[in-house]
């Protein structure tokens, strides 16, 4: 017996909102998470309703972050003073339709959606000291030409297409406009965090819709996470080499990636 | 969940053949191969997203222009007083990551293809895929055959190079799986009153788990579908692939040490019932790229 899939905790005072996604796994630069954790943090978010896993995950385990056990499930947020409707959830594993089809079905009859946002950190094989690009793709044509001017840039790509391409796919066919923002995030942070990538998606969303967010607090983060590897390219030359040629726009070996990787991982773990 | 189909033709008493991937794509390849010999045309799909994950998306300057889903197609060709419906998947639908069909995906989708055989009056329906035999690979495969209905028997044994699954030596009385929707489809089709019948192409058992096509197989049940559509094709386009795959296949075979060649060798001269030790051994001369993930599938000398 199939049970309801989605169980509504509350109505909120919400006119046609927009919608902001944020997939908890898979988050490079754990950008996505950190968003929408802040803005529910911040926009006094309070959980309206939440869908049901059964179906949708494997249940092999749980996963944990800096010792704490991250909570698997798929819940949504209403901000009712900026009529905001944030979701927050991990990635379903199977039936993938049908939990995009249960998600829009919520958003679309209950809550009244009018467009959708969501948040996905991309890897970029360039250096953290170069600006982030938030890049972008629209489901449909007049959505990009609303938000044209707002210092995006659009992304051009095929291949295997993650779960916020599905679901702008998904709602491009119900006819709800929406658009995956992507901000790059040098692959070498893409395992720790990246502030500077999460201040670019943050101001965008805080401009788009009139926030008023005080964003200074991400400064400190940048400045001391950028000390950080300040002082371990002074200390190594190799690695001060590498960024040096990603600064310079040119590709490293493997091996150079992965000691990038690793090193960088270690100074900012401290 | 549904189909969808883009017009309705007008067909005579059709018979269906279904074909998805499995162990040397065998059943795939053949009922690609007839598709293509019957210049059969597409006339509908079964939604496709109900049942897998996209495959490809494309963007282009930030629009998000089409997401690419497995083929799940239906063709039909017009052939006098015996028309043809063909189903072709590209992908079995699975639960929990397997690589072939199984679970209540799978059970929709037999359903749904038998649900247009129906609409159309189909009332016999063939599948095909591997069956997985200890033979030499310079052998030509047969073709091992599973009916629904013992009145297909008689008919069976007259197609060419043809064999009752309980006809191969050892076997008489051993139960089978035939795993996958190329199994599940014939279930299927019995309980909802359909003829069935799955023809397999044998495939060396150590090859079984090797990523490329087995075309010598596709061949010898092309030979049966001519004989079941009383028609006659050249096959000559599964000469390329087939040296292609032979050359691969011969390369491993070359590495053979000198006494597991002549134990391998005398398969040519008798069939042992079941996989020996050179089954096992023989895989591993199968080079790493050309060895297929996942869990096998199809009938088995078990």
């Amino acid at each position: 017996m199939e049970t309801v899939p989605v169980e509504i905790y509350g109505t909120p005072k919400l006119d046609c909102p927009s919608l902001i996604v944020g997939w908890q796994t898979r988050d490079v630069g754990k950008c996505s998470v950190r968003a929408v954790d802040f803005l529910i943090e911040k926009l006094n978010g309070q959980m309206v309703a939440e869908m049901k896993p059964s179906g949708f995950f494997s249940f092999g385990g749980i996963r944990f972050r800096e010792d704490l056990v991250l909570a698997q499930g798929s819940q949504f947020w209403a901000c009712e003073k900026d009529n905001l409707l944030i979701f927050k959830s991990d990635e379903p594993e199977f039936e993938q339709y049908r939990f995009l089809s249960i998600l829009l079905n919520t958003m679309e009859h209950y809550f009244r959606i009018k467009e959708i946002y969501t948040l996905s950190g991309t890897m970029a094989w360039t250096a953290h000291t170069h600006p982030r690009r938030v890049l972008t793709v629209f489901n449909q044509r007049g959505l990009k030409e609303h938000l044209e001017g707002s210092g995006l840039e659009y992304m051009t790509w095929q291949g295997p297409p993650a779960i916020s391409s599905y679901l702008l796919w998904v709602a491009k066919k119900r006819g709800i406009p929406g658009v995956s923002l992507w901000p790059e995030i040098p692959f070498y942070l893409s395992a720790r965090e990246d502030p500077e990538a999460l201040k670019a998606v943050l101001s965008f969303l805080n401009d788009r819709f009139r926030l008023h967010l005080e964003l200074e607090w991400l400064e400190g983060e940048i400045k001391e996470q950028g000390e950080k590897l300040i002082r371990l390219r002074a200390e190594d030359p190799q690695i001060d080499g590498s960024i040096g040629r990603l600064e310079k726009g040119l590709p490293l070996e493997e091996g150079e990636q992965l000691t990038l990787v690793r090193k960088v991982y270690e100074v900012l773990r401290r | 969940m549904g189909i969808i189909l883009y017009y309705e033709p007008e067909l005579r008493k059709p018979v269906m053949f279904v074909g998805w991937p499995g162990i040397g794509n065998i059943g795939m390849l053949a009922v690609n191969a007839l598709k293509d010999m019957l210049q059969a045309e597409e006339f509908g799909r079964v939604e496709s997203w109900d049942f897998f994950y996209p495959r490809r998306v494309s963007i282009e300057d930030g629009l998000l222009e089409s997401l690419e889903f497995p083929g799940t197609k239906f063709y039909y060709r017009r052939l006098g007083d015996r028309d043809v419906l063909l189903f072709i998947g590209d992908e079995q639908p699975s639960e929990g990551g397997k690589m072939y069909g199984r679970g209540d995906r799978a059970y929709q989708m037999a359903n749904l293809v038998l649900d247009v055989g129906l609409k159309f009056g189909c009332r016999r329906v063939y599948t095909s895929g591997a069956c997985v035999s200890p033979i030499h690979h310079r052998m030509k495969p047969r073709v091992c055959a599973v009916a629904t209905d013992k009145k297909l028997v008689g008919e069976i044994k007259k197609y060419p190079n043809t064999i009752l699954m309980s006809e191969i030596a050892g076997r008489g009385e051993e139960e089978g799986v035939i795993t996958g929707l190329n199994g599940l489809l014939l279930g299927v089709a019995a309980s909802r009153g359909m003829e069935g019948v799955c023809l397999m192409g044998e495939i060396p058992d150590w090859l079984a788990g090797a990523s490329f096509p087995y075309p010598k197989a596709s061949r010898s049940v092309l030979e049966v579908f001519e004989e079941i559509l009383d028609i006659k094709t050249d096959l000559g386009f599964l000469d390329e692939t087939e040296r292609q795959v032979d050359e691969i296949v011969e390369g491993f075979y070359a590495k053979f040490p000198k006494e597991m060649k002549e134990e391998y060798d005398q398969r040519k001269v008798m069939f042992p019932n079941t996989p020996g030790p050179v089954t096992i051994q023989a895989q591993i001369y199968i080079d790493e790229r050309f060895k297929k993930g996942g869990e096998e599938g199809g009938d088995g000398p078990s």
